[in-house]
């Protein structure tokens, strides 16, 4: 394997910090390492909902394209790495297997908009706490608030659909949901 | 514009996660094109996604996975600027939020309204692939056909304005309804309402429609 993993894996500052080098200098090294770590995880989250392994892989390949073309869009003060790849990942699959052709430009939309100058006066975004704090909170959550967020992110199960495997009212799963949202935003909000 | 009523965190939650139908993450995304508030707060729900990502166990690769990015690297070029839609957007009345686009076009002066009762006309989105969503325009100071129909339903005021037992409505509001919520919006006086709306059932129309002309008709 020519690029094994960094040591370094789990601190998201590590891969922001990579993520710039190929930006500012089209590291390729930087950007192998990037996939060395997350191209697993990504054909991880592909293969769990249901995408064909060699079809995942594919995507896997077509989300790292996008990481590369578009890595001097990636702003390390929103967002971390992981989250920006979940998201070029999730929207790849709404794209490709759910066969919603126009999301990935609705996507590209929306995320320009907050490049712009705010048109209300709002304030820019507040400054993002490292995933670490998140880490803890997801792992705190009750088991039963836990099990719906997976089930809602890792096998985009609908509200209904978690109702109804759960034996619960639909009411129940959403307020669950938010109770555990509050939880992990106090925690994105937080510096560890 | 600055929205006052947002869908809720939970159906936030379901869009970041991909797990809500294509007609209400058409609304959900018109409605982040307005609104600074939720697009923050989608930024934490997408973090969530990321470090579920994060936390997972990798899959595999080919062994030959590396060589075949590398080469496709080779073939890419310089980075381009992406397009400016979004800019064009806050310029022009006329515009539809960009997300409705691909749904009902551009333009509001060219939507193809269909007359569907007194006072009411709507158009209904061809290429959804599950759930419905449709466009409703409503004279002022009638009442919307869109109420409990046992289904949920999410609705976005792009013109104009309603008011209901949950307050009032107007330009980027969106209501976001359990599926017992009983309301009977009217639309406010002066102009006409247009909002677009998504469901989970076809609505009947020839239900409220009888509903809406008894006080006229008698029926």
């Amino acid at each position: 394997m020519p690029y094994p993993a960094s040591q370094d894996t789990d601190n998201p500052v590590y891969w922001s910090a990579q993520m710039t080098a190929v930006a500012a200098r089209q590291d390729i090294d930087a950007f192998m390492r990037i996939f060395a770590h997350y191209g697993p995880r990504v054909q991880r989250y592909l293969v769990g909902m249901g995408v064909l392994p060699s079809q995942a892989e594919e995507l896997v390949q077509e989300a790292m394209l996008r990481v590369w073309r578009r890595a001097g869009q990636f702003d390390p003060a929103r967002a971390n790495v992981s989250t920006w790849l979940f998201r070029i990942a999730r929207n790849l699959y709404i794209d490709s297997i759910r066969g919603e052709s126009h999301w990935l430009v609705i996507q590209e939309g929306l995320e320009q908009l907050d490049e712009l100058p705010p048109e209300d006066g709002a304030t820019s975004a507040e400054s993002f706490a490292d995933g670490v704090g998140l880490d803890r909170a997801i792992d705190d959550l009750p088991p039963q608030q836990a099990r719906m967020i997976r089930m809602s992110y890792y096998e985009a199960k609908s509200h209904s659909e978690i109702a109804k495997e759960l034996g619960q009212p639909l009411g129940s799963v959403k307020s669950s949901l938010r109770r555990a949202f509050a939880k992990l935003q106090a925690a994105l909000r937080t510096a560890p | 514009m600055k929205p006052h009523h947002h869908p809720d965190i939970s159906t936030l939650m379901a869009y970041s996660a991909g797990a809500l139908s294509s007609a209400f993450s058409a609304v959900v995304s018109a409605h982040l094109s307005v609104c600074h508030v939720c697009r923050q707060r989608l930024r934490d729900t997408d973090a969530i996604g990321g470090q579920l990502l994060n936390q997972q166990e990798g899959l595999a690769l080919s062994d030959d996975a590396s060589e075949r990015l590398l080469a496709r690297l080779q073939h890419e070029d310089k980075p381009t600027a992406p397009e400016e839609a979004a800019v064009q957007q806050r310029h022009d009345p006329d515009l539809l939020p960009a997300p409705l686009w691909p749904y009902f076009g551009r333009s509001y002066r060219e939507l193809p309204w269909k007359w569907i009762g007194p006072g009411i006309h709507h158009i209904r989105a061809q290429n959804v692939t599950d759930d419905h969503l449709m466009l409703l325009r409503v004279a002022p100071g009638r009442s919307l056909p869109m109420h409990t129909h046992g289904g949920s339903e999410m609705t976005m005021i792009l013109r104009g304005a309603y008011d209901d037992t949950l307050g009032h409505f107007a330009s980027g509001d969106v209501a976001d309804l359990d599926l017992d919520t009983e309301h009977q919006p009217v639309t406010a006086p002066g102009v006409p309402c247009i909002c677009v709306a998504a469901t989970d059932a076809p609505l009947l129309f020839s239900g409220w429609m009888a509903r809406m002309l008894q006080p006229f008709v008698r029926l």
